[in-house]
Order: structure tokens, then sequence, then C-alpha cells
């Protein structure tokens, strides 16, 4: 209603605002870059100067002299890069998120469009309710969240001994799942959430037309509402490519509950324990490498969508 | 417009980059000479910053900071040194903000001096008279067995003993074991009555090194010239395979140590035994509040019959980390802390840390019986094992390393891939990679 007040006065105050910026153009300039200082300062200091310093350590070996010299850091180039790709369990860490993404991405993403679908739809009740607690675990921070189910899964304090004396879901065959079950818990209402509202945006003419042309729910479901969130949908999958080959906080806490999960077990634990070493700048190539993989990654699954939408 | 913009972030990224070069350059700018570090007073008054993981030192650094009003010393709680402490102090001294003082453990002493992270107070005035105080291994932990260097103050040591529940070795007709081929024999004994003798832990490598420390094992020799790293020395590699025999015969659980599984364990009569250090009656203590009364202590099992030989598992010392500005007032509370009679009372009382000063014994404190252990003077054990722990035996500059690596393989062992051997071995090999990658020199 206001943008119906509103709407007749913009094309003059428009007019007079781009004379303004004709005059004034300096001013503006000045204007803007004040307003966009608070952003690109913090932006800078604690986004792109990591980055960089990260690269820069990344190319620094260190050099010492002795059994307990004193260590000098000096220029490498890449002999840390060479490392990374000699090191064998950086890649079985990365071959094993992907295992794990090709399954648990799905999984996640499947079940996240479903709810989203049946609280789009006009069969169900209670809406409200059923958003917020389909979305409740993702307000359990994902450590807490992992503790909990740790003690869930455990074979002697589980409240549910009889299943987990007879199932192991912490054994070195299992645990991967166990795990992917937590993430898939904590994000399907995250996920659920952003489909959801693409799908709210959908305008309901649209819906109006399939169902006079005799649609049934699931059919406009399956051809209207999911193509046009198609966009939404890529963003969940990017977000959790990217999400899987981060994992830390679930593998990390696992640990302490079972021997399966090693200090390599994912990439990100792998970077960890290798800055514990203390080895930063081999930390920092393994960190360089999984960005750039990550970027690789997410792009190709970019691209790929994108084809088959057009 | 968009050109100015972007011309004002690349600013902004330079200037950055400029601060991030200037950083560096200060960090790699320190004299390469292994003499002792200057010592000398400073002016006027101090305050130290002691970060430490001993509950309750503040009461410590309080005696302390009442009789020394120009050295005020603020005390900082942290994790336990490898549950992050060690992390921090790395990244501090890395970043130039370390504290003056820290607590470390002997086995992660020469990871901090190959990092050049702790400070040579051989010259503090008093260090070097101190010697003659500490326990000889612990003085040897700290000086690399060098003369001229002390890279810290020994605090407390953990010769090692066997922890057992009496009562449920006495009701089965179990004797206690003395060796290890008697210990493996009450193992299957106490598993036909449907308990386990022990939990071996996958984490707890500094532990397995305690007991290949008792077998007169070595894991590192340093010549000067390059390290040696023998993680499957024939001493090791014999604990190991004896270890794996019981293992896969089903005598020993596996519970992940210091969890609540673990202490499940020990609570409810599950797990019969421990070998563990003097500090162990502490988490033993906690850990199985259920059982109280019903535990003892006796000698380690022997590999000999008739032989006295005891392991150690930690035991910290305080050292003085790089970057001090007051390195002179932080060597003499470290030598207050550590051998002043009211201080090692306060951490024993606190802390229940057993001094490495060779007096240390005499506290009051440790001529009592415990209730816990049904009235016994635990102490006295834990006495007689630390003068028979071999005072060779020497730590690697990367133990954090070491000890995750061969953790990762006891755990698979445990899971069923690899036996204790093949992780030894391959903890070997990726020892010698990441000395290598840390540019540290190493025979191969």
């Amino acid at each position: 209603m206001t943008t119906d007040i509103a709407t007749p006065a913009t094309p003059k105050k428009a007019v007079t605002k781009k004379t303004r910026a004709k005059t004034k153009a300096t001013n503006n300039r000045a204007a803007v870059l004040f307003f966009i200082a608070p952003f690109s300062i913090l932006f800078s200091l604690f986004y792109i100067l990591p980055i960089l310093v990260a690269i820069y350590q990344s190319l620094l070996t260190v050099e010492r002299e002795g059994t307990f010299g004193k260590p000098t850091e000096v220029f490498g180039g890449f002999v840390q890069y060479a490392r990374v790709f000699q090191d064998s369990s950086f890649w079985d860490s990365i071959l094993r998120v992907l295992g794990f993404g090709i399954v648990q991405v799905p999984v996640m993403l499947g079940l996240a469009l479903l709810l989203a679908l049946l609280l789009d739809s006009p069969l169900v009740k209670g809406k409200r309710f059923f958003r917020l607690a389909f979305f409740a675990p993702y307000a359990v921070p994902g450590v807490i969240a992992a503790v909990m189910w740790g003690f869930l899964y455990s074979p002697n304090l589980s409240p549910f001994t009889a299943i987990t004396k007879e199932i192991n879901f912490l054994g070195a065959d299992l645990v991967l799942w166990s795990i992917a079950n937590v993430v898939t818990w904590v994000f399907v209402g995250y996920n659920m959430i952003i489909i959801y509202s693409a799908l709210l945006a959908i305008p309901s003419e649209i819906y109006e037309a399939a169902r006079l042309d005799g649609a049934s729910q699931a059919r406009i479901a399956w051809s209207i509402k999911i193509p046009l969130i198609t966009p939404a949908i890529t963003l969940t999958a990017i977000f959790s490519i990217i999400g899987t080959l981060q994992l830390l906080a679930e593998p990390q806490v696992f640990k302490s509950f079972t021997s399966a999960v090693t200090s390599t077990y994912t990439p990100n634990l792998l970077i960890y324990s290798t800055a514990s070493v203390p080895n930063v700048n081999l930390a920092a190539a393994f960190s360089v490498v999984l960005a750039l993989f990550t970027f690789a990654l997410s792009f190709t699954v970019l691209k790929f969508t994108q084809r088959k939408a057009d | 417009m968009a050109n100015r913009i972007a011309r004002a972030g690349g600013a902004l990224v330079l200037v950055s980059a400029l601060a991030l070069s200037a950083c560096s350059t200060g960090a790699g700018t320190d004299g390469g000479t292994d003499a002792a570090d200057a010592c000398t007073p400073s002016d006027g008054p101090v305050t130290l910053s002691f970060t430490t993981w001993l509950p309750g030192m503040e009461d410590a650094a309080a005696i302390w900071n009442e009789q020394n009003p120009d050295i005020q010393v603020e005390v900082q709680t942290g994790p336990n040194g490898l549950g992050g402490t060690y992390n921090n102090f790395f990244n501090q001294i890395e970043a130039g903000n370390a504290p003056d003082l820290g607590q470390i453990e002997y086995d992660a002493l020469p990871n901090f001096r190959v990092q050049d992270g702790v400070v040579n107070i051989a010259s503090c005035e008093g260090v070097m008279d101190a010697q003659d105080e500490f326990i000889d291994w612990t003085w040897s932990q700290v000086t690399f067995g060098e003369e001229d260097s002390v890279y810290a103050i020994p605090q407390d040591t953990g010769p090692e003993a066997l922890f057992y529940r009496a009562d449920l070795f006495e009701a089965a007709g179990i004797d206690i074991p003395t060796t290890w081929d008697e210990y493996a024999e009450a193992a299957a004994q106490i598993r036909e009555e449907g308990g386990y003798i022990t939990n071996f832990s996958q984490s707890d490598i500094n532990a397995f090194a305690g007991l290949v420390w008792q077998a007169d094992g070595q894991w590192f020799e340093n010549d000067g010239e390059a390290w040696d790293v023998t993680l499957d020395s024939p001493e090791s590699l014999k604990v190991a395979d004896y270890w794996q025999g019981l293992l896969d015969d089903d005598l020993v659980a596996t519970l992940p140590a210091w969890t609540d599984e673990w202490n499940n364990g020990y609570n409810s009569g599950e797990v019969w035994s421990w070998v563990s250090a003097v500090w162990g009656a502490n988490s033993i203590t906690s850990g199985a509040p259920d059982t109280a009364g019903n535990w003892a202590v006796a000698p380690m099992p022997q590999w000999n019959e008739g032989d006295s030989a005891a392991g150690n598992w930690g035991g910290s010392s305080t050292a003085v980390l790089k970057g001090s500005e007051h390195p002179y007032e932080a060597a003499q509370f470290a030598l207050w802390l550590n051998t002043d009679p009211e201080a090692l009372a306060s951490m024993n009382a606190t802390a229940n840390i057993y001094p490495a000063t060779k007096t240390g014994g005499d506290l009051p404190a440790f001529s009592e019986g415990l209730d816990f252990f049904g009235g016994q003077n635990i102490y006295d054990v834990f006495a007689a094992a630390g003068a028979e722990v071999n005072p060779d035996f020497t730590w690697g500059p990367t133990m954090t390393q070491v000890y995750t690596d061969v953790a990762d393989g006891f755990s698979g062992a445990i899971s069923g891939s690899g036996t204790l051997t093949d992780a030894l071995t391959t903890g070997q090999q990726k020892t010698i990679d990441a000395m290598k990658a840390a540019a540290i020199a190493v025979n191969e």
C-alpha cells in the first residue's frame, strides 16, 4: 500500500537526484567510500589478510642447523605444495569426504526439499509448528549436536544400548555414516528454510493456472515448484559441498567416542593436526590446496547445473 | 567511481600486506647463538603471566605474591598441554605475546626448544646451583644433558605403578602379578570372571612410552648432529607384541581414555587394574567414586622376575617462554615454585603433584594413608618406583606429531586394521618425514 503512494513521486525525485549527482560527483564518491569503509576494512582485516597470510606462509620453509639449531623461515617456493601432493593421507581424506558428500548431500537436500514441499502444500495443517520443529536442530551448535549423538551411539552409555550393543555405530565401517546422520540432522532444517522461502516467492497465479488445467498437487510440485526453485536447490547444494569438504567439528568430537576417527580423517582435521606439530607452513599449504579444490568443485557443480537448466 | 573504489580496496590490501611483511621480518631476526641468554634483573616492579593447567595454582602464586610485592605473578589456566595449551603457546610465541612462564611436560620440552620457544635460563641467578635439589633424571630432561643449558625448572614426576582392585583380585583368588607373564595369566583369569584386567588406551601414547621406558627402550637419540628415531627398537616392539597379544585374545578393554565410558568401565568394576603414574590416583578417585576403599597400589609388573624397573608417565616443568621481558624474575619464580616446601605443599594439596625435588617425598601429605586405597600409603610405592626410572630416556623434537600418528595406528589396530607393531613402524616413518618437513636433521 505504501508503494502505491510512493510510486508517482519517484520519477520527479529521480530527475533531481540525477542532476545533483552530475554536479556533485566528487562529494558522492567520498560518501560512497565513507559508507563502504566499515565493510572493506573489516573484510580486508579478517578475510583478505588471513588468506594472504596463509598463502604467504605456505610459500615459506624452515631451515635450521643441527638438532636444536634455531629455525629461520626462508622463501621455499612450492616446496610445501610438493609435500601436499605427495601426502597420501591428505588425498585419502579428500576422497573420504567426497564419498561422504556424494551420499549425504543428496539425502539431506532430498529430505529438505520434501519437507519444504510438504510445508508449502495446502494439505498440511500446523505449518508454523512444523516449520519451527524442523528448523530447531539447526539452533543446536554443531559441537553440542555431535556430543549428543556421540552419547546416543555409544555402546555402553546410550539410552538405546539394546541397539547400540548390536550395531556398532562408532566402528570403522559405520562411523562415517553416523557422522553423516548428525550433519543431516543439523542441516536439513536450515536447507529446508532456504528452499521453503524460494517456494513462497512463486506467484500464486501459476498454481491457479495449473489447477485450472487439472494438475494434481503432486504434479504441481514436480512440474512447477521444483523447476522454479532450482536456483535455491543449487545454492544449498553448493553450501553443502563446501560444508562437506570442511568437516571438522563432528569428526573432532567423535574422536573422543571412537578409535575409528583418526587425526587425518577429514582434510580439516589433518590441517589441524599439522598445525599442532607445529608446522604452520605445511598446514597453510594444505589449506590453500583445500580451498582451491573446494572452489573448483563448487564451480563445476554450478556450471553443470546451469547448463542443465539452460 | 567503481574504479576508484577498487583502487581504495587495493590500497587497503596493500597496507595489510605491508603490515604482514613487517610482522614477518620481526620474527626471523633472532641470533643463532646457542649460549645461555643474558639474565639480569629488571628495574622496578614487574608483573609475570604464568599459564598452567594445574588446578589451584592461584594458591601457590598468592603465597609468592605476598612475599614478593615487586614481582607479581598472574596465573592463567588452560586445557592440558596436548589438549590445547601447547598449541596456544606455539601460536603465542609466533605472535610474540606468549606468557612469561608456561607449564611444559618433559616430553614436549624438546619440541619447544626446536621451535625456539623457551629461554635458556642457565645464567639466571641460582638456577645452576639448584641442580642438586632435583632428581637426576628430571634435571637431565630440562638440560638435555648439555653444559650451560637449562630450559626449564622441573616440577613433578610421574613414576608408574600398578593400581588394582584389591577386593576383586582377592575375591577371585588371583595373585597380584609381579611380572608381565603373570599379568597376562591374570588377564585370562579375570576375563573368565567377566571383567578386563585393564584398559588399553589407543590415545595415551605417552603411557605406552612409559612402558617402553620401563623395558629400557628408547624412542629417540640425539648425537648433536642428527636425531635417531627408534620407535621400532626391539624393546619397543617387544612391548607392542605383548599388548597386541592381549588385544588379540580380548583380554583388555579398549575404551577411549579419559571419557565417561572409561570412567564407567572403572566405576562399574568391569576393569580391574591400571598401570599408571602417581597422579593417576587423582584420576581414579574422581572417575570411579563408587569403588572407594577397594583399590591398592603395587609395583609395576616386570619383564624379568626379581627386577624393579619402573616407567614414567608425564611430569611437568616450568619454562620461561621466548619473548618474556623479565626472564630473571620469571626464573626466580620458577625456582621458588618448584623447590619451596610451602609452594610444593600447596600444589600437592590442590593438584596432587609429586615434586621433582629429592626431598619432595618428605612432604607431610605423603606420609599418610589414603582412604580411597584402603588406607594404604601409596606414595611409598611411587617413591620407590621413582628411584628406578631410567634417567637417560630421550624425547624427540616432534612428540605431538609422534603421539598423533602412533595413536592413529593404535586406533587402527583396535578397530582391527593392522597391529600395534605396524603402528610403530608406520609412526617411525611418519616421524622421520615430519622431522624432515620441519628441517630437523634426522638419520634414516
